[in-house]
C-alpha cells in the first residue's frame, strides 16, 4: 500500500468513528484532490546534473570536460590510496562515476554492505598496513551508520579518511536529511579534523591537510564533508595538487629524555609498560633494544591496542611476584593514574611518553584522568625511543650492566615460569564440549606453525591465550583490539586487516565472538566478494559473556534471584548458524563444532582454501572463555 | 553493549579461593546430576569457571574445599568478582558442590597432549 493511500484509509477510518451514520445514497460526492508529483531521488539526480553546465553531458561524452569528482579523484591518487570502500549513495555518485570511469576503479572500490563494516575495515586495513583507506558514505545517513566505528578508530588513535557526500541544498523530500547546516558537527567530537569542501581549491587544501593531520601522532580519523554539487561541477579552471608533505614526528625535550634516562639507569626494579607505540615497525626493534638495554620488564596490559612486544621474549610480563617497579615508564599509555597514584604513594616514580599529551578532544572521556606522573614528555614515543636508548647506554656503567644482567635473568625465569604454567593450564577442559579456548587456539597454532601469520583481530574475549600459545615473534602478528571497548569492529576490522597484509603474504586469521559478527555479518559477502583471504574463526559462546557475569554478579549483591542472568545477555533459543550464514554470503565455512577432535580436519581445509586465496570462515562452539 | 574492564577482575579476582590442599576433603553429599544443571543452566557458574571447572581464578578442579566450607563461602564470597548466592537454598550449593567434585579432578599431562607438547617445545627453543 502507497503512504498516501493508507492515510486515505486512515482517515476514512477515524471519520466513521465521529460522524453520523449516512447511507451511500446520501454521500455527497467529494471531487478527490489533484496528485501533485513529487520530486523523486531521480529528479534530484537530474536537477544536480543541469547544475553541472548545459552541455555537461554532451561534453562528456566527448570526452572532453572534467568534473570536480575527477579532481577528486587525482588527489585520492596523489595521496596513494588504495582501496575505497563504500556503501553507494547518490550523494557521492560523482565521485563513485568518477572511480569508475576516469580514476580507473583506483583507488579500488570495496563494496561494503554496512558503513560501520566500511570504517572498520579501514580501521584494521590501516593497523596492518600503515596508511590509511579512504571511506566514502552517504550524508546523515551513511555518516551515522559510520559513526561507531569511527569513534573506535578515534579511540584507538588510528588514521581513517572519511569523504561525507552531502546534498548541500536539495528540493525534493528524499534528500533533504541527507543535508546538515553543520555535517561534520555530528561526529566532530571523535575525529581529528573534517572540513566542508566549498570549491575545488578548497577540496585539494583540505584533503592534504586532512591526510597529514590524520597521519601525525597522535593519530586519528578525518573527514571531508563534500557537496554533490561541487562533485558534479564542471571544472573551468586548472587546478593544482600540492605536494604531499608529513611532518617527522614530535621528539621529546632532550632535558627530559636524560632526566628519564638517568631515572630509569639508577633504578633497581624499572619496569615498561606500553600500550599504543608501533606506528611503524621500527618501534618493534626499539622496543626489543630498549628491554634488552636496560633489562627490565615490558608490560602490555590485557586490553589495549597495539603493544608491539614479543610475547615469547624473555623480558615480557610483568616481572613475576614480587616485582614492584620504583620507576614504571609508560610509552604511549592513555591512562596512568592509578600507576602514579600509588607509585606516589611509596615514593616510586613514574614517568609518562605519549602523544595524547599533545592533542585531544573534551566530549567523550577517553583521554582518561590527570595522571600525576613525575616526568610527563609530551611527544611520539616512538620518534623518541633511540635518543632514550642512546641515553641511557651512556649512562650505563660496567658494574650498572652487571646489576642490570641478574636482574634480566630473574625477570627471565619468572616470565618462562608463568609461561610454563600457561601452558599447563591449557590442559584443563582439553577435551570438553563445548571447545576450550585453548583447546582452539593450540588446534589452529599446530596448523599455521610453518605460516608467516598475523592476528587480524583483538584479544579481549580469548583472554590472554593467543600470547600464550602462539609466538608473536614478528611486528605484524597481532593488529590490535577496537580502542574504544564497543564490540562490532573484530570482524569488519579482520577482513580490512587481511587486505592490508595481502601485498606481504601473510597468513590473516581473526578470532572474533559471535556477538561481534553479528553486527556487521554483511562484511563475510564483502570478503567472499573481494577475495580477501582471511580465516576467520567464531568463538562462538553463544553470549555476551562479559554482561552474564555482571548482572549475576550484581543479583547476588542484592540478594535476588541469580537464575535470570541469561535474559538479555544470552544468544541461544534459536542458536545461530554461523557456518550457514557464511554459506550464504557467499564464503566456504564448516560447522558448527562442539567436538574438539573435528578441528584439526576443519582448520586443514579451511586454511586451503585461504592460502588460494579466498576467506574462509569456522564455527567453533567454545567455552565462555 | 559495552565491554565492563570490570569483567577482567571478575574472572582473575579470588573468587572461590579454594585452597589446593594436598589431600580432597571428604566426598560430596548432594545429588550431582541435579548439580550439573544448577551449575550449567541456573546459576551459570560456567559463565566463569567453564562447563568443566577449567577456568577462572581459581579453577574448580580439583576442588580443594570442604563441602561446608564451599557452602559457606559462595554465600559470602570475598572480593568483588565473585557473585554472592546468599539466597539460593543449600540444598542447590551442595549439589553444585557434587557436580564439581563429579568432575575428573586431574588433566592429562602436557606430554600426553601432542599439540600442547608441541607448543611447550617451541616455547623453550624461543629463547
Amino acid at each position: 500500500m502507497e503512504r498516501r493511500d493508507f492515510f486515505k484509509g486512515a482517515a476514512a477510518g477515524a471519520a466513521g468513528l465521529v460522524v453520523n451514520k449516512v447511507s451511500p445514497a446520501e454521500a455527497t460526492p467529494v471531487p478527490s484532490r489533484p496528485r501533485i508529483k513529487r520530486p523523486t531521488e531521480a529528479d534530484e539526480f537530474g536537477y544536480a546534473q543541469a547544475r553541472g553546465g548545459a552541455n555537461a553531458g554532451a561534453a562528456a561524452s566527448a570526452g572532453a570536460a572534467r568534473y570536480g569528482s575527477d579532481l577528486m579523484v587525482d588527489v585520492l591518487k596523489k595521496l596513494g590510496f588504495e582501496y575505497a570502500a563504500i556503501n553507494p549513495g547518490s550523494a557521492f555518485q560523482g565521485l563513485h562515476e568518477s572511480l569508475l570511469n576516469y580514476g580507473g576503479n583506483t583507488p579500488e572500490i570495496l563494496t561494503c554492505l554496512h558503513e560501520e563494516a566500511a570504517v572498520a575495515m579501514a580501521h584494521g586495513y590501516a593497523k596492518a598496513s600503515g596508511k590509511p583507506m579512504v571511506v566514502m558514505v552517504h550524508g546523515t545517513v551513511g555518516m551515522l551508520h559510520a559513526s561507531m566505528a569511527l569513534f573506535q578508530a578515534w579511540a584507538d588513535r588510528v588514521p581513517v579518511f572519511l569523504i561525507v557526500g552531502e546534498h548541500r541544498n536539495p528540493t525534493g523530500i528524499i534528500n533533504a536529511p541527507h543535508s546538515a547546516q553543520d555535517m561534520g558537527a555530528i561526529i566532530r567530537d571523535f575525529v581529528k579534523f573534517d572540513d566542508e569542501a566549498t570549491t575545488p581549491e578548497r577540496f585539494v587544501e583540505s584533503a592534504m591537510l586532512a591526510y597529514r593531520l590524520a597521519m601525525t601522532p597522535p593519530m586519528g580519523p578525518v573527514a571531508l564533508i563534500v557537496p554533490a554539487e561541487l562533485q558534479e561541477v564542471v571544472l573551468d579552471r586548472p587546478v593544482r595538487i600540492p605536494e604531499l608533505t608529513i611532518p617527522s614526528p614530535p621528539q621529546g625535550e632532550t632535558a627530559a629524555v636524560r632526566e628519564a634516562a638517568r631515572l630509569l639507569v639508577n633504578a633497581e626494579r624499572p619496569a615498561i609498560q606500553i600500550s599504543k607505540i608501533g606506528r611503524t615497525p621500527k618501534a618493534w626493534d626499539l622496543m626489543i633494544e630498549l628491554a634488552d638495554t636496560l633489562q627490565a620488564p615490558v608490560q602490555v596490559g590485557t586490553n589495549g591496542s597495539w603493544q608491539k612486544f614479543p610475547s615469547w621474549h624473555p623480558l615480557y610480563g610483568n616481572g613475576g611476584r614480587g616485582y614492584t617497579p620504583d620507576v614504571l615508564l609508560g610509552l604511549e599509555v592513555g591512562e596512568m593514574s592509578n600507576q602514579a597514584r600509588t607509585a606516589r604513594e611509596s615514593g616510586r616514580k613514574t614517568i609518562s611518553i605519549s602523544s595524547e599529551l599533545l592533542f585531544q578532544h573534551s566530549n567523550i572521556h577517553d583521554y582518561g584522568h590527570y595522571a600525576d606522573v613525575d616526568l610527563a614528555i609530551a611527544a611520539d614515543a616512538e620518534a623518541t625511543l633511540p635518543s632514550l636508548i642512546e641515553e641511557i647506554k651512556r649512562l650505563v656503567t660496567p658494574e650498572k650492566k652487571t646489576a642490570m644482567a641478574a636482574r634480566g635473568a630473574r625477570v627471565a625465569a619468572a616470565h618462562k615460569e608463568g609461561q610454563i604454567k600457561a601452558i599447563e593450564d591449557g590442559r584443563y577442559g582439553w577435551d570438553a564440549s563445548p571447545v576450550s579456548v585453548p583447546r582452539m587456539l593450540s588446534e589452529l597454532a599446530d596448523q599455521i606453525k610453518n605460516d608467516d601469520w598475523a592476528i587480524v583481530s583483538g584479544h579481549q574475549f580469548t583472554g590472554d591465550w593467543q600470547r600464550k600459545l602462539l609466538n608473536h615473534d614478528k611486528p605484524w602478528r597481532y593488529n590490535g583490539d577496537c580502542g574504544g571497548f564497543g564490540i562490532g569492529y573484530d570482524a569488519p576490522a579482520s577482513v580490512g586487516g587481511a587486505l592490508g597484509h595481502k601485498k606481504a603474504g601473510h597468513l590473516p586469521i581473526g578470532i572474533f565472538g559471535d556477538g561481534d559478527l553479528n553486527f556487521s555479518p554483511g562484511v563475510l559477502w564483502t570478503a567472499a566478494h573481494h577475495k580477501i583471504p582471511v580465516l576467520l574463526v567464531v568463538h562462538n559462546n553463544r553470549a555476551y559473556h562479559a554482561e552474564v557475569m555482571i548482572v549475576q554478579r550484581l543479583m547476588g549483591e542484592r540478594s535476588r534471584d541469580v537464575s535470570k542472568a541469561n535474559v538479555g545477555t544470552t544468544i541461544t533459543d534459536p542458536n545461530i548458524n554461523y557456518a550457514q550464514m557464511a554459506k550464504a554470503y557467499g564464503m566456504y565455512s564448516e560447522g558448527p563444532i562442539d567436538n574438539p577432535k573435528d578441528l584439526a580436519g576443519a582448520f586443514q581445509r579451511a586454511l586451503a582454501k585461504v592460502r588460494a586465496g579466498e576467506p574462509a570462515l569456522i564455527d567453533v562452539v567454545s567455552q565462555p572463555r | 553493549m559495552r565491554i565492563h574492564l570490570a569483567i577482567v577482575l571478575l574472572v582473575l579476582s579470588s573468587a572461590l579461593a579454594a585452597a589446593q590442599v594436598p589431600a580432597a576433603p571428604a566426598a560430596a553429599t548432594g545429588d550431582a546430576k541435579h548439580g550439573r544443571e544448577l551449575f550449567e543452566s541456573s546459576l551459570r557458574c560456567y559463565a566463569c569457571h567453564g562447563y568443566d571447572g577449567q577456568t577462572g581464578s581459581p579453577r574448580l578442579v580439583p576442588m580443594g574445599r570442604a563441602q561446608d566450607a564451599f557452602v559457606a563461602y559462595v554465600r559470602k564470597p570475598s572480593g568483588r568478582g565473585m557473585p554472592s548466592f546468599a539466597a539460593t537454598p543449600e540444598r542447590d550449593l551442595v549439589d553444585v558442590y557434587a557436580y564439581i567434585r563429579s568432575i575428573a579432578p586431574a588433566a592429562p599431562a602436557v606430554d600426553s597432549l601432542p599439540l600442547l607438547k608441541a607448543i611447550a617445545e617451541r616455547r623453550a627453543k624461543a629463547n
